[in-house]
């Protein structure tokens, strides 16, 4: 297949007959299999680990939904948290199913989204980064120390809220084994690299190509770009928020520390970057090679070297700025082109073969002024 | 609320402006000239804090004497950054300015690194110097006020006094100067960019070291003091203008004392969301700063 939305083959009939060749083929297989291992594997512990792995894909996408636009965010983290806590606060005082209650997180998250979004958008250079960052530091720093917010909502500051437990309660997004989370996790995942995937071949997709490109020569065919950008950081902020509300019920806690942290806004960067950010399967990739190495490095080595998973993740994004600055997807992606190529009785031809070099995207060279 | 309490207010945030503003003249002096921003400028501070910690530790030195040692020893040590982790990325783009969201990431894993790494050697156990200086106070009639924190006053003077009298009376000064004005007519003029970046992320992370090392004497030393820092010095770059020394300097001290005298009306958590919406209101009516000197 091809990755749906390297963006290097749009429009070409002969990438698309392909694309449906084997690409799909081999991502049925995949469904089919993570729709089949809670069959076969029960013990929670794995499936804890597959979970963590659909939920950071799921969070890493809606991420990298902000990066195709060429933005960095790095406090993603905030909007889950606020996810996470909208959704509990409303079970907790009103008795509002969390079904329900996630939504109102994801509508809250993306007005927030564009109010931060707006006035660093219109400036080039690093400036929404600074801000994602401290607007999270700071979100976090509030509610770690507000016992009673305003309108007398109840933070419990530090402390973090428990979700009230209900049992088996579908209604309530409330299960006794993990596998429910598991298929709910899949599902989530499925339908962010989908919603990422329509988006990349979308109007909208190919604005933001053209905007994280060349910005002026985007702005000069009249393409507003603060407007598209709003709407990538709006869809990647309801999106997240959905994820928090899902890391409140699974993990029946929530607290500023964890879900708003500084650390948890450049875990998701880190799914995404590593992958391939501004790649529509880049951050699933991320997730299924980093959430498992870290899960395990933190289970089994936490205890004696605290920290070690991080380090771990400090190098390996070192790693990839360095040696990999698109991520893995791409190499994977031109390992399977081959692949795909040799399946189909095509090696050796010549340039219908060997995939499409990308076209050199012209980075923004946005600081320079002189 | 008399006016002596907001006076007291007022200069108890003048103070911890001082230590805002020491924090972030290295950072802004980076951006200024390389165009990147340093995300692990945070971890830099706390592995200098930890650097003066030990040498008071192990050889009684006072951290103010440590000062002499530090200093040069993490100028090396900023050089080296550059020169090895950020100069190849230049390299391989071919290019004077990098897409700066590269540099930040590396940088990014820079800072995870250093962080857990003194996580695992030094653990997470909050360490203080035991210095006569610590406890001495000095009395203003109507607000006492913590020696070390004075001196960090005055330090983040000298600090942004030094690089002035660096940038503007020394030939290196020149040369960085003219390579964040106009970075292809300096190569032309036969300077060394590649080179100068790496003097000036040195200088960058030297200053910084030596607000550390000031630091010591009134702050507890930590794995993750480093990211509220941080944090912190992003704040005030972009308030006073990225790349301006002498915006940084304000920076700081405004939001120092922003957040010391808004602290008397709310809660002091609460204050920083005051600190948080001046950030905003900047953003939005002056883009680049208080002494901006960027196009944006």
């Amino acid at each position: 297949m091809s990755s749906p939305g390297t963006g290097w083959e749009k429009g070409s009939v002969v990438a698309k007959r392909e694309r449906i060749s084997l690409g799909w083929l081999v991502i049925a297989a995949f469904l089919l299999l993570f729709l089949l291992v809670p069959l076969f594997l029960h013990d929670p512990y794995p499936l804890h680990i597959f979970v963590l792995v659909f939920h950071f894909a799921f969070l890493g996408t809606a991420w990298s939904l902000v990066s195709m636009a060429g933005q960095l965010s790095l406090g993603h983290a905030a909007l889950m948290g606020i996810g996470g806590y909208t959704s509990t606060l409303l079970f907790m005082e009103w008795g509002v199913s969390p079904w329900i209650g996630m939504w109102a997180g994801a509508i809250a998250c993306a007005i927030i989204g564009v109010v931060i979004g707006y006035p660093a958008f219109r400036l080039r250079g690093p400036y929404f980064a600074l801000t994602s960052i401290a607007f999270a530091e700071i979100l976090r720093i509030y509610v770690e120390n507000t016992e009673v917010g305003p309108f007398g909502i109840p933070l419990r500051a530090a402390m973090g809220l428990l979700v009230p437990l209900r049992g088996q309660a579908p209604a309530l997004f409330q299960f006794d084994s993990k596998e429910p989370y598991y298929y709910i996790a899949l599902v989530m995942m499925c339908i962010a690299v989908g919603l990422s995937y329509l988006i990349n071949r979308s109007r909208i997709g190919f604005y933001l190509t053209a905007i994280r490109s060349d910005q002026d020569a985007a702005e000069a065919l009249g393409i507003n770009s603060t407007k598209y950008k709003l709407i990538a950081m709006a869809i990647s902020c309801a999106l997240t928020a959905l994820g928090g509300t899902f890391y409140a019920q699974y993990f029946r806690y929530i607290n500023p520390e964890r879900a708003m942290g500084l650390g948890m806004s450049i875990e998701i960067a880190l799914v995404g970057v590593v992958g391939g950010w501004q790649t529509v399967l880049g951050p699933m990739i991320g997730s299924i090679l980093l959430t498992p190495t870290g899960e395990l490095v933190r289970a089994y080595l936490g205890g004696t070297y605290a920290g070690l998973h991080l380090l771990l993740y400090g190098l390996l994004l070192m790693g990839v700025i360095l040696f990999l600055p698109n991520g893995l997807n791409d190499p994977l992606v031109r390992a399977f082109r081959r692949l795909e190529a040799r399946v189909w009785g095509r090696a050796g031809g010549a340039g219908g073969v060997a995939p499409p070099a990308r076209p050199q995207e012209k980075q923004p060279q946005q600081g320079e002024r002189g | 609320m008399t006016l002596e309490l907001l006076a007291s207010a007022f200069i108890t945030g003048l103070m911890l402006g001082g230590l805002y503003a020491s924090v972030s003249i290295g950072l802004s002096l980076i951006f200024g000239i390389i165009r990147v921003i340093n995300f692990a400028h945070g971890a830099f501070l706390m592995v200098s804090l930890y650097a003066s910690f030990w040498l008071w530790y192990f050889f009684k030195l006072d951290p103010y004497l440590s000062i002499v040692i530090i200093v040069p020893l993490f100028f090396l040590f900023g050089y080296a950054v550059q020169h090895l982790l950020i100069r190849p990325m230049f390299v391989r783009e071919k290019a004077l300015v990098v897409e700066p969201i590269g540099v930040l990431l590396l940088m990014a894993g820079f800072d995870i690194v250093l962080s857990n790494l003194a996580l695992l050697f030094f653990k997470s156990d909050y360490r203080a110097v035991i210095s006569p200086v610590a406890s001495t106070a000095v009395s203003l009639g109507f607000v006492d006020l913590n020696l070390p924190r004075l001196i960090m006053f005055f330090l983040s003077f000298f600090i942004a006094g030094a690089l002035y009298w660096l940038l503007n009376y020394t030939e290196m000064g020149i040369a960085i100067r003219s390579v964040g004005q106009n970075r292809d007519a300096a190569a032309l003029c036969g300077v060394n960019v590649y080179r100068i970046y790496d003097f000036t992320f040195g200088i960058g992370t030297a200053a910084v070291a030596l607000a550390g090392a000031a630091m010591v004497p009134f702050y507890y030393v930590n794995p993750a003091m480093g990211t509220s820092l941080g944090v912190k010095s992003f704040i005030v770059v972009v308030l006073g203008g990225l790349g301006s020394i002498p915006g940084a300097l304000i920076g700081g001290l405004l939001l120092g004392v922003v957040e010391s005298v808004t602290a008397q009306f709310v809660p002091a958590t609460s204050a920083v969301i005051f600190s948080f919406l001046l950030f905003i209101i900047v953003l939005l009516t002056r883009p680049k700063g208080i002494m901006g000197v960027l196009e944006v």
